[in-house]
């Protein structure tokens, strides 16, 4: 390099002659001399240079040429001779010694004296260099030496002098590591051996695994397969045939018992090979798993419940079906003293039967599809109500009452119509008299409601004065409750929540319980306020019965579920009983007895043992005890609409879709 | 097993037959004998000529099985000799006759053998002979008729009888076949509520009925003065349609008693048949209640846990049988002290036993009749019904139906005549002459 820093000083100070020319603007030019960039002088261009790198140069023996120097050009092999001319040359030039092969151009390149010193040097082991001196003074630039004044006079930061909080850190790692025994301390390495035998000889027992199943052992011989059996091991002709004759998978042993008189008389056991192949099929293709036995008394995960047979009496089979009616029935009631039902149908008719024979007293003509029918519940009142459309009506059973009865409940009707009063500010309702052809018929009286939704639903309060009557699709109007001997109608909520369901007045208390979709809502009639809302957590609410002693409510839902609440104990479910494979339609408890029910789409009704008790700690006992099946039939996927208990034995009634009602005793 | 049918067993046949009897010394019979084969030696011994089928009995109960097979089932020896009570065996009884109506049928009396009463659900009470003819139909009830029952019967034209019905009332009619005219004689008003049965006292002098209005009321006999206030009350209480349909002036008549006691409806009453003064009556209250008549008060109460729906008292054995709507009928006997004895339960129907009638003839045999469609009659010397009578056995056609059974409401048997009715709307007639066991029975006029 500084050989060519050399060369390049040179021509900066090279001088060189002036010529002039006449310029377009007519004034003479300077005409400067082409500068010689002297490259000849430069030893690296002196030949072309070859710019193919560092690559074997085998890669062009097949060529004409070497390479490309530095504009592309090839760079063509110099000539050169054989082996002889080689040897000649060697032989006349006095210096071959000193020149040795350049190997990218292919030529022996003579060594100057300055390489040559070079090589000279190397063999000799010292420094190449000739001007290089290994012994120069040393100079110390950073010494081990504390200085007697400081570099700098900044003081000693803070943190030198606390503990530090990553080490802190650190070290509670390893502190937990230890307390969660990932650390073991004082535990020495066993050090393993690093080769063992593989083939050792010595049949040890394998180390100790969870997951090792030890191979079953292999069947004892048995008498019959000693060389000499007794006789009486020995198989008979006809036995030797029958053995013959079974299929091999059969056979209950694979051999026959042979008998030798001598021990050097037994052949060769032929089996052997077949035998320890089967062996062999068993170990590796027979699945073998560890069975963790769970010790739990299966006993002790069932609940202790008490035998059904004990809680007798309850319904158990069907005794007799009401024949009569021709489409489904969607309503049945029974008169508080047990000897009548009602029925209404879709047919458009409300039926009256004796209960012990299944004999269809009387048939009423409505004009539409009927509801809902409800008895009258006090003995001196026989009558019962009914809705269709959005009519509620009176009717009278003159066949089955008596003559005095008829004629105090005829009066206790239609009193209300004498002591009428019009100041209502917004009528609800018509009180209305029938005509004649239907008084004669019984109807005492008929309750035109001014919405013309559909009434789904009338239920009694008590004392057979006031009744409800719901209308789901009307609104606020949906829930007005109706006193029959003033004849006087109110509607208790201005606004209603949601779609109402199902009502029902408490049997002891002046609460009133509106199911809606989701909720049951629990009114108090006298204080006229919300006292609390029951969260079933169902989707849709079909039925709603409140206990004959009023601290439980049972709620039954379209999602198959049925809820038991305690009101003393919580606004969610005691307990939810999912024991339908469909929608339920209605359940209703027993006035008298510990029994309820609920009856469902999928065509059973289930009897449920449920005793409440006295005692406010203790909680109500729930007892499934029978499902009643195989008596109404699923008629487009309608199975029982509606069940009601007798009032005083243990008898449910039932009607469905398939145009029966049925009595379970 | 060769050995068993060498088997031999001492035993010694008795009988309470005395025309029957044969030699009271043991004697050596095989074990493997049954029924036919007992008969065969009786008949043997007795020298008769036509055999006679005979039934056996050991400790009371029929012989079902062959002697060997009973004594292995009781675990009695064989050594030991073996004493066995035979009685005339009964042939089933022969369906006779069957009579239609227009409806249901509520209620069978007989008279005699040769009377038939029937009560209606088409409010019409009929009597019938034994030739299929329906003598006389009485009209005059508004509602079915729910009981009837004999007062009495002169030179077979002149009826007495007494029915119920659901209008809650009582008439006593009088008829004669000779006029073909009848008469109402009177109307007993008091009951509230639909009178289900109606008992006439071995004297005739009073009958009692039972309602579901939860009394028993008392009426005598005798045909009332008419009164005009009655009739003042009838107007003004009862609605305006019976008032229409009623033209004839009827006597109206009131108990002499009223007995409360039944808590809920009461199925059924029924006189002792040789005491005047006692009275039985089931509800369904569970309880069989003993009435002193004279006394108008309740003696004794039995209780079960099943409604009562029919009972029956038989003088001859002194017990009341009593159907139930567990399909069982139980055997009680009333002079027992305890609240609660069943004497015996007899089970085989499939549903409710609503009525049961004991034999007139033989202290053991009973007829139920039940809503699963069958008659049954039982001796209760054998836990099994001795026969079932069922209406399906008359007609083939009629069973591939699979209908629902039609139910029976009542029974009634009389000396040699069984007598049911039901839904089916036909009285059914059944002779029993080869039933029970007394000889002296005369030719019927069947």
């Amino acid at each position: 390099m500084k050989i060519i820093k050399l060369y390049q000083n040179q021509i900066i100070f090279r001088e060189t002659k002036t010529h002039y020319v006449v310029g377009v603007n007519g004034k003479p030019r300077k005409i400067l001399p082409e500068i010689d960039p002297v490259y000849d002088s430069d030893s690296s261009t002196e030949n072309p240079i070859n710019s193919v790198g560092n690559i074997p140069m085998e890669w062009y023996d097949d060529y004409p040429h070497i390479g490309y120097d530095i504009d592309g050009k090839k760079i063509m092999k110099p000539a050169k001779g054989d082996e002889l001319d080689k040897f000649l040359e060697n032989m006349e030039d006095p210096d071959s010694w000193m020149s040795a092969k350049d190997n990218l151009l292919q030529q022996n390149v003579k060594l100057t004296d300055e390489e040559l010193e070079i090589i000279r040097r190397i063999q000799m082991g010292s420094f190449p260099e000739k001007d290089f001196d290994p012994y120069e003074p040393t100079i110390e630039w950073f010494t081990g030496k504390p200085e007697v004044m400081p570099l700098n006079a900044t003081p000693e930061p803070k943190r030198r002098f606390i503990p530090s909080k990553w080490e802190a850190k650190r070290i509670m790692k390893i502190v937990r590591a230890i307390r969660q025994g990932r650390i073991v301390l004082g535990k020495s390495q066993v050090q393993k051996p690093r080769f063992y035998n593989l083939w050792s000889e010595d049949d040890k027992s394998r180390e100790e695994h969870p997951m090792h199943i030890p191979a079953p052992k292999m069947k004892l011989p048995d008498h019959d397969e000693s060389y000499n059996p007794p006789a009486e091991y020995l198989l008979t002709d006809k036995e030797k045939e029958e053995w013959e004759e079974m299929d091999p998978d059969d056979r209950e042993k694979n051999y026959i018992p042979q008998k030798y008189s001598c021990l050097r008389n037994v052949p060769a056991y032929n089996r052997f090979i077949q035998e320890r192949f089967n062996r062999c099929l068993d170990l590796y293709l027979a699945p073998r798993i560890r069975k963790n036995k769970l010790n739990i008394d299966p006993e002790s995960l069932i609940p202790k419940l008490p035998n059904p047979k004990d809680l007798q009496p309850f319904p158990t089979s069907l005794t007799l079906s009401y024949d009569g009616h021709t489409d489904r029935v969607r309503c049945i009631s029974i008169d508080p003293t047990g000897l009548w039902l009602i029925s209404g149908s879709d047919d458009k008719t409300i039926r009256l039967w004796e209960i012990i024979t299944g004999r269809c007293v009387k048939t009423w003509e409505i004009e539409d599809i009927v509801y809902s029918v409800a008895w009258c519940p006090i003995r001196e009142v026989c009558a019962f109500i009914f809705s269709c459309s959005n009519k509620v009506g009176v009717i009278l059973p003159t066949d089955i009452c008596d003559d005095e009865v008829a004629l105090s409940t005829s009066q206790y009707v239609t009193n209300g119509f004498n002591s009428k009063r019009n100041d209502e500010k917004v009528k609800l309702v018509e009180w209305m008299k029938p005509s004649d052809e239907q008084n004669k018929n019984g109807i005492l009286l008929f309750i035109q409601h001014t919405h013309d939704k559909t009434i789904k639903q009338v239920t009694w309060h008590r004392k057979g004065d006031y009744f409800s009557s719901i209308a789901p699709d009307a609104g606020n109007q949906g829930i007005l409750i109706h006193q029959l001997t003033k004849h006087q109608t109110q509607q208790p909520f201005r606004k209603t929540r949601g779609i109402i369901q199902c009502v029902r007045f408490h049997p002891i208390k002046p609460l009133f319980f509106v199911a809606t979709q989701r909720y049951v809502r629990v009114y108090n009639l006298m204080k006229q306020e919300l006292t609390k809302t029951l969260q079933p957590g169902v989707k849709w609410i079909s039925s709603l019965d409140v206990h004959p002693m009023g601290d439980n409510v049972i709620v039954g839902s379209y999602d198959k579920k049925l809820c038991w609440f305690d009101l003393d104990l919580s606004q969610r479910p005691y307990r939810t009983l999912y024991y339908h494979s469909k929608a339920i339609r209605n359940v209703v408890y027993h006035k008298r007895l510990p029994l309820f029910a609920s009856c469902s789409d999928d065509g059973s009704i289930q009897i449920f043992h449920g005793m409440v008790y006295n005692d406010l700690l203790q909680n109500p006992l729930i007892v499934p005890v029978k499902i009643l099946k195989a008596g109404h039939q699923i008629v487009d996927s309608l199975g029982v609409l509606n069940c009601e208990f007798h009032p005083i034995q243990p008898w449910i009634i039932s009607s469905g879709a398939d145009h029966t009602i049925k009595l379970w005793t | 097993m060769e050995t068993s049918q060498e088997i031999q067993v001492q035993v010694r046949f008795v009988t309470k037959q005395t025309e029957y009897a044969v030699t009271d010394t043991p004697m050596i019979v095989p074990a493997k004998l049954k029924r036919y084969g007992l008969s065969e030696i009786i008949n043997h011994l007795l020298g008769f000529e036509k055999p006679l089928p005979f039934d056996f009995m050991i400790d009371n109960l029929f012989l079902r099985t062959s002697l060997l097979e009973y004594l292995e089932n009781s675990g009695l020896s064989t050594e030991n000799i073996i004493t066995i009570e035979y009685v005339e065996s009964m042939l089933p009884p022969t369906p006779l006759s069957s009579f239609q109506h227009d409806d249901w049928i509520s209620s069978v009396k007989i008279f005699n053998q040769r009377y038939f009463l029937t009560g209606s659900y088409d409010n019409h009470v009929r009597i019938w002979n034994t030739s299929g003819e329906c003598l006389q139909t009485f009209i005059g009830h508004n509602a079915p008729i729910k009981s009837v029952s004999w007062i009495s019967v002169k030179d077979d034209e002149e009826f007495t009888f007494l029915s119920a019905s659901q209008d809650r009332t009582i008439r006593a009619w009088r008829s004669s076949l000779e006029h073909n005219k009848y008469i109402s004689l009177y109307e007993c008003i008091g009951h509230k509520g639909s009178i289900e049965s109606i008992a006439v006292s071995p004297s005739c002098s009073e009958f009692a009925s039972g309602s579901w209005d939860s009394s028993i009321m008392l009426w005598t006999m005798e045909i009332p003065e008419n009164s005009d206030d009655d009739e003042h009350i009838k107007i003004q209480t009862s609605s305006k349609r019976r008032k229409v349909i009623k033209k004839e002036k009827i006597l109206t008549k009131y108990p002499i008693a009223t007995m409360n006691g039944h808590i809920g409806a009461i199925s059924s009453v029924v006189f002792d048949d040789k005491d005047n003064n006692k009275l039985y009556s089931g509800g369904w209250d569970h309880s069989i209640r003993i009435w002193d008549v004279e006394s108008r008060t309740n003696v004794d109460v039995k209780n079960c846990d099943k409604v009562v729906y029919g009972i029956s008292y038989s003088g001859k054995s002194g017990l009341i049988a009593s159907g139930h709507s567990d399909r069982i009928i139980r055997l009680w006997d009333p002079r027992a002290e305890d609240v609660a004895v069943v004497k015996l339960t007899l089970s085989s129907h499939k549903n409710w036993v609503t009525s049961v009638s004991w034999s007139t003839k033989n202290s053991f045999m009973l007829v139920s009749g039940s809503y699963d469609g069958t008659v049954k009659i039982w001796d209760i010397r054998s836990r099994t019904p001795l026969y079932t009578l069922s209406k399906q056995n008359g007609d083939k056609g009629k069973e591939n139906e699979n209908d629902t059974p039609k139910k029976i409401f009542c029974v009634d048997w009389d000396q040699d005549i069984i007598l049911s009715g039901g839904e089916d709307n036909q009285l059914h007639i059944y002779g029993s002459k080869k039933i029970g066991f007394t000889k002296s029975e005369e030719e019927g006029k069947l």
